[in-house]
């Protein structure tokens, strides 16, 4: 098996199932935390992660096949997606694309599913399809609240690591998103993510 | 280069002379006066800035004479302009528009929490960190890039330094009290179930400060203990998750929560785990003081001239992400 990305999460092996090219995510023990505390957050986000990485298929996400899931050592063997992050796309590329993620986590959150980690590393462009990995952090929730939170932090991740482009791709982000979850949904979201906004630190209250 | 800083945000009063020679700094002398609260309190702006007010002349003639210059020598002078409390922030001004004007000395109004990164920058020499800056007023994951400290992270409610502070005052202490809480959870070892959330690079804090509350009939220690575990273990994930989307290879943590030992010690092991070199402002200097703000006046100094007098306002919540930064 060969270490592909040491990610925050778990680390993440290349290596194969049935003769296909496969990823082993796997969430080692984090000697920082407190043990208890350590196997409760793995134990519950490996079980969260399978289960809804396998829900969102049923209304259209493209998500890696789950293999095997092994909640006691908290690793999940899962379908290697060939592509590009949507992280090192090219400048003109990421800004279009933003729409297309507008729309699926539109489509997620119509479905009631909170993604919880939205970060552009975390969509693989793959033969013209978009794949959303990393549900770890995700909970099934209607509350626009919790998708509120979802949007607010895609918008600090443009704001930052995508910063000259911020304002392009977040426009095309809300067009996507606004076609999948309809004008009165969208409205109530966004306002709601001026409100968690507001609650920040030294934020400005507009 | 000579630059008198002054510092006067929250509870700390400093005055602070530095001198820079090329791109090097040095700390000729930091004099600060902290205002206690009593037992059971938070500050009191209005309290706090009458101690200002009181020391500040003591505080002044103190940090110029350690320094050994007299205030004719001074270059320029720096003040912390925000974020902070009206009234505190309010005598630092004073204190620095009355030595501008009367002596003719360029003055410069000062991001304090661009402060503390740029310090923690010149102490321990490094280059392009990803900052972690924990403090009463702030808890954010900070990246330079194309001109400004941008966030990655940051609390949603209430910062770190708040959730000692206002869970130490429920059990009788005075803020700040990040101290008194570390050597309570250090009495203990017994790990109660508390609320732990992270959403993505964010953490949320005002539920466990109101859910460690609730578990004070386990034990003080214990939820001192619990509190430390879970709060910490939350900022090292966002942490981790930064540095993993970043792929920084230097992280940096600075302000007052720095002080926490059991803190740092998970920080480190996130930096082992993500093969990147690890930097903790010197605890001296990790907390509000004079010097930050003198550094950074003396860096705005090398692109900038000094304010004008009718633009030395105070502003009490300047978002950091909103300073440029030329030099």
């Amino acid at each position: 098996m060969k270490l592909i990305k040491k990610g925050a999460e778990g680390d993440l092996f290349l290596t194969e199932w049935n003769n296909q090219k496969a990823v082993l995510k796997a969430r080692k023990e984090k000697n920082y935390r407190n043990s208890q505390l350590d196997h409760r957050i793995r134990k519950q986000r490996t079980r969260r992660e399978s289960e809804i990485i396998s829900d969102v298929k049923s209304f259209g996400i493209c998500t890696p096949l789950v293999y095997f899931v092994d909640t006691k050592n908290c690793t999940i063997l899962m379908q290697y997606i060939a592509g590009t992050l949507v992280y090192d796309l090219p400048t003109p590329k990421l800004i279009l694309i933003c729409k297309k993620i507008g729309q699926i986590v539109g489509t997620l959150h119509k479905n009631d599913v909170m993604h919880g980690d939205l970060t552009t590393s975390n969509f693989i462009v793959s033969h013209g399809q978009i794949f959303v990995i990393d549900f770890g952090l995700s909970i099934t929730t209607k509350k626009p609240g919790d998708h509120a939170v979802d949007l607010r932090l895609f918008k600090e991740i443009l704001n930052s690591a995508h910063a000259p482009l911020m304002k392009e791709a977040w426009e095309n982000f809300l067009v996507g998103y606004k076609t999948a979850v309809g004008t009165l949904r969208f409205n109530k979201v966004i306002n709601l993510v001026s409100v968690i906004e507001g609650r920040g630190r030294y934020a400005t209250v507009v | 280069m000579l630059c008198l800083g002054v510092e006067s945000t929250a509870h700390t009063f400093s005055c602070a002379v530095l001198e820079k020679k090329g791109k090097k700094g040095k700390i000729l002398s930091d004099v600060r006066k902290i205002y206690r609260p009593p037992e059971g309190e938070g500050i009191h702006p209005r309290e706090a800035s009458r101690h200002h007010v009181e020391n500040s002349a003591k505080v002044l003639s103190e940090s110029l004479q350690k320094a050994k210059v007299s205030v004719r020598d001074l270059d320029i002078v720096a003040y912390a302009a925000g974020p902070g409390l009206g009234p505190c922030l309010r005598v630092g001004a004073v204190v620095s528009r009355s030595l501008s004007s009367y002596y003719q000395i360029p003055i410069y109004p000062i991001n304090h929490a661009i402060g503390h990164i740029e310090l923690g920058k010149l102490l321990t020499g490094a280059k392009n960190p990803l900052v972690l800056l924990v403090s009463g007023g702030h808890t954010m994951l900070l990246a330079f890039m194309m001109g400004k400290w941008r966030v990655f992270g940051e609390t949603l409610d209430i910062t770190l330094g708040q959730l000692l502070d206002q869970f130490g005052r429920s059990i009788g202490f005075a803020s700040p009290c990040g101290k008194q809480i570390e050597d309570l959870a250090n009495k203990s070892s017994i790990y109660v179930s508390l609320p732990y959330v992270v959403k993505g690079n964010d953490v949320s804090f005002s539920g466990l400060l109101s859910a460690t509350k609730s578990i004070l009939s386990e034990g003080v220690e214990n939820a001192c203990f619990s509190l430390q575990e879970t709060a910490f273990a939350m900022i090292s994930e966002a942490s981790e998750r930064a540095l993993a989307f970043t792929n920084k290879k230097e992280f940096l943590i600075v302000g007052g929560v720095t002080a926490n030992k059991r803190l740092s010690e998970m920080l480190q092991s996130v930096c082992r785990r993500q093969n990147c070199k690890f930097f903790v402002s010197p605890q001296n200097y990790s907390g509000d003081c004079g010097s930050q703000i003198a550094w950074t006046g003396l860096l705005e100094s090398s692109v900038k001239d000094g304010a004008n007098l009718d633009e030395t306002f105070v502003r009490q919540a300047w978002r950091l992400d909103t300073v440029e930064i030329d030099y």
